[in-house]
């Protein structure tokens, strides 16, 4: 008979999580966090050393160094040199952000919109936007319209073909559904415009849902390369195209013509360009990160 | 409905034409009037390079002599396509090479930088788009319907480099003609060759390793059974050693030792596909036996190219499969593996036959790939190639120091022997892809040790002579650019399924089978039509 249904027989009905906790179930406890936290931590590590690292050393730890003898930054160095790292980095911050925000706009009004019954031609909007979801226009005619209207080799090519996804809309769509309405119509009562309302009452009541389609968005952003391979040149990438570039570095197609006199070995730039291309995420996901929680989990619950 | 009938009709009768125009259009370079070929009187090598094509070679970088006097462009811009290998480069603001290469040209050269992994989806959407550069880089595999798209959108460049007409670009006159040939469809000359070094080799080997089991070559050994006595010697897993690992079983060097043709087999007219002959079985029933009887890492064939690299230069393998230009330069097996193996020495692996006779390698790696330019006035075509006439400027030009080092100074420095050493930005200024829009002739070059350009050398000097080309290189199949790369691969899966001990042999002869019937007949028949046309 456990602890727990002793308790309960003797009617003291504390569950066990509420006794004080033995020392060796807190070894245990402890133990297991400890080994979780390094299987997270340990490839992390891996790559930070590995990006300090020598040819030498890498290729006598096969590949994944834990603790470089000899440190170096040539790797940075290298990666920094010119700042085409640095300047893919700001180009994606900016198009993340700005891109994110158009999108969570652009959705949002669409999504308040389509919840108000008397909207003429709503549900023919509506299924439009469903449209998309089943079928896209295939590469070819992307590339002609985004040619046509002017956008080729232009950050607007990163933006505006994605700037709704119609599963975010129908996200928010619902989600502004399932308020109650009585507010929206009190407050009509009282002389406020649907803008008014949606500024005032919906957004403030929106925010979880508002950060995890934000996410959604801002991840989409931040990742985008095919679009940024079809419609940049190189000069303009972001910085997913310039960390593919570097982890293609290692490839076997790669033409090992007559090149300068350079000897930083391959993998320790592909290690440090990962490590540069995390620091932004690092810095950004504990501040939003009881948002997103909150967020997933308000979407996830009806009523 | 009767307007898409007749819609139905059209679209059937031009797609029935195009396929009529595609079928038949096979192609031989022997039909063109091929540049004719005018060495540059320029630095004299340290080893001269032979009518064989074996590359001549340096042991420091020679005093740079001017080879293009007059800019090629007037304030103009050519515009470009082509691939891009590795890092992206610093941009045109940020980069005094390019900066310094466009003053030199005399105008802007606008590259559309492309991975080469993109590239066939980049190029052809472009294509699509109609919105065609100068200059485009046909690697190989990205055009499908190549014989059409250069007679429809590519110059045919046979008036303006055919014969002494090349005389006016002595950059490109210098290039042999043996990497002409792969530039000719229909019998004209519709691009600019991007040469390379003949052929890929037959991989590497650690010589310390070797000479511990009591070889100093390769070339000593005398057959395969040797081979296999030789591959034990060198395998104790205990000590974390093997004697083969590599990407795909590195099986170019097994087809090297049993004589397996380049791609196709000759013989009078009719073509034998290299899958089909018993020399192809032999290499891989010994492969698989080999790997049976563990003389590779296990799990090698999925290695990435760095995992392979890696056990090489650490000794965990004795012998491994890579090309042969990457034997030199500071990330290349001549410096690497005594870096982090003092006293170890890597050199070329040099093919034995199977049965005691000579080897047979391949010339597979005559050129990177081909540049084509885009329909234009004669002026404007002239502009380009002079363009192409620069960046094609030989080994110890000024201009060739400027492409692939970047300006004094502030990519590199020289050091006491006059060779040029790279500063932290020389990776990212001298990334900008000039190579895949036009080069000259390799040369083997090094200046950390002479032993290396001497061993690369000398690797060059044995494998060329024995090198067979592939017959069907300069050809045309409309079915194989098209479905060749669909129907072959049943094959090497099947190959890799025996090598690995998954299936038997039985099986790859059953994908052998599919490979003709799918595709492979049709192909053989389109290539002897080009052959004996």
């Amino acid at each position: 008979m456990t602890a727990w249904a002793r308790n309960l027989r003797a009617g003291s009905e504390r569950p066990v999580w509420m006794e004080k906790p033995k020392p060796g179930m807190q070894v245990v406890k402890l133990a297991a966090l400890v080994i979780i936290c390094f299987m997270a931590l340990y490839p992390l590590f891996a790559v930070l050393a590995t990006s300090l690292s020598s040819q030498t050393e890498i290729a006598n730890n096969n590949g994944l160094v834990i603790f470089p003898k000899e440190p170096t930054l040539a790797a940075y160095r290298t990666i920094f040199a010119g700042g085409v790292v640095t300047d893919a980095l700001l180009r994606s911050l900016v198009i993340t952000v700005v891109g994110t925000a158009l999108s969570l706009a652009v959705t949002v009004c669409m999504a308040y919109g389509l919840t108000r019954r008397d909207l003429v031609g709503g549900r023919f909007f509506l299924m439009t936007a469903l449209f998309t979801m089943l079928f896209s226009p295939g590469i070819i005619p992307s590339f002609l319209m985004v040619k046509e209207l002017g956008l080729l080799n232009s950050y607007a090519s990163l933006v505006l073909p994605t700037l709704m996804s119609a599963f975010n809309l129908v996200v928010v769509r619902s989600f502004f559904m399932n308020l109650p309405q009585e507010l929206f119509e009190a407050a009509k009562i009282d002389g406020a415009g649907d803008f008014r309302i949606l500024i005032k009452m919906v957004l403030p009541l929106s925010k979880g849902v508002l950060a995890v389609v934000g996410l959604f968005y801002g991840v989409g952003y931040w990742n985008a390369f095919f679009n940024a391979m079809l419609y940049l040149n190189d000069d303009k990438w972001p910085l997913s195209m310039i960390l593919r570039q570097y982890v293609l570095l290692g490839q076997p197609m790669g033409d090992s013509a007559a090149v300068a006199e350079i000897a930083v070995p391959s993998q320790a730039i592909q290690m440090a360009v990962v490590v540069v291309s995390l620091i932004p995420i690092v810095i950004v996901f504990p501040f939003l990160q009881r948002y997103f929680t909150k967020g997933v989990l308000t979407g996830a619950i009806k009523g | 409905m009767a307007s898409l009938g007749a819609l139905t009709l059209f679209g059937a009768g031009a797609l029935t034409a195009c396929g009529q125009r595609t079928a038949n259009s096979v192609s031989n370079a022997a039909d063109a009037l091929l540049p004719k070929t005018i060495p540059l009187k320029a630095q004299t090598p340290d080893i001269a390079g032979t009518a064989d094509g074996v590359p001549a070679a340096f042991y420091k970088y020679p005093a740079p002599f001017r080879s293009v006097e007059k800019a090629p462009l007037n304030g103009g811009t050519v515009t470009a396509i082509t691939n891009l290998f590795g890092t992206a480069p610093n941009s045109r603001d940020k980069n005094p090479a390019w900066q310094a290469i466009e003053a030199r040209l005399g105008g802007k050269v606008e590259i559309n930088a492309v991975s080469s992994d993109d590239y066939g989806t980049k190029f052809n959407t472009m294509v699509a788009g109609g919105d065609l550069p100068d200059l485009m880089l046909n690697d190989g595999s990205a055009i499908p319907n190549i014989v059409e798209f250069l007679e429809a959108k590519c110059a045919d460049l046979t008036p303006l480099l055919g014969g002494d007409a090349i005389s006016a670009y002595p950059n490109l006159a210098a290039i042999p003609e043996i990497f002409w040939k792969n530039t000719v469809q229909a019998g004209k000359i519709y691009s600019l060759p991007i040469p390379r070094n003949l052929t890929g080799g037959s991989g590497f080997v650690n010589q310390t390793l070797l000479q511990k089991v009591g070889l100093s070559s390769t070339e000593e050994i005398k057959d395969k059974d040797d081979f296999y006595k030789v591959l034990k010697d060198l395998t104790n897993p205990s000590k974390n050693q093997w004697a083969l690992g590599s990407t795909k079983f590195g099986m170019t060097m097994m087809h090297h030792i049993f004589r397996t043709p380049n791609q196709w087999r000759n013989s009078n007219g009719k073509l034998t596909r290299h899958i089909e002959t018993d020399e192809y079985l032999a290499a891989v029933e010994f492969a698989a036996k080999l790997y049976k009887d563990g003389l590779y890492v296990p799990g090698s064939e999925g290695w990435t190219k760095s995992q392979m690299v890696n056990a090489f230069i650490s000794g965990k393998v004795a012998m491994i499969y890579d090309g042969l230009p990457a034997y030199t330069g500071p990330t290349g097996y001549g410096r690497t593996l005594p870096a982090a193996n003092p006293a170890n020495k890597a050199v070329p692996f040099i093919p034995f036959g199977y049965d005691g006779g000579k080897a047979q390698t391949w010339l597979d790696n005559i050129t990177f790939g081909t540049v084509m330019l885009k329909k234009n006035d004669d002026a404007k075509l002239k502009e380009v190639l002079s363009v192409a006439n620069f960046l094609a400027a030989p080994f110890g030009s000024e201009e060739f120091l400027l492409l692939n080092y970047g300006v004094a100074g502030t990519d590199y420095t020289m050091d006491a022997n006059g060779n040029p050493i790279a500063t932290d930005r020389a990776l990212l200024d001298t990334a900008v892809p000039w190579k895949y829009l036009a080069a000259p002739q390799q040369v083997v070059f090094d200046p950390s040790d002479r032993s290396i350009v001497d061993t690369l050398h000398s690797a060059y000097s044995k494998l060329i002579p024995l090198g067979v080309a592939d017959p069907c290189e300069t050809l045309f199949s409309p079915t194989q650019a098209t479905e060749g790369s669909k129907i072959m691969q049943p094959v090497s899966d099947a190959a890799t399924a025996v090598i690995a001990g998954r299936a038997q042999i039985g099986t790859l002869k059953d994908a052998i089978a599919g490979w003709k019937k799918n595709g492979g007949d049709t192909i053989r028949a389109e290539y002897e039509q080009a052959l004996n046309a």
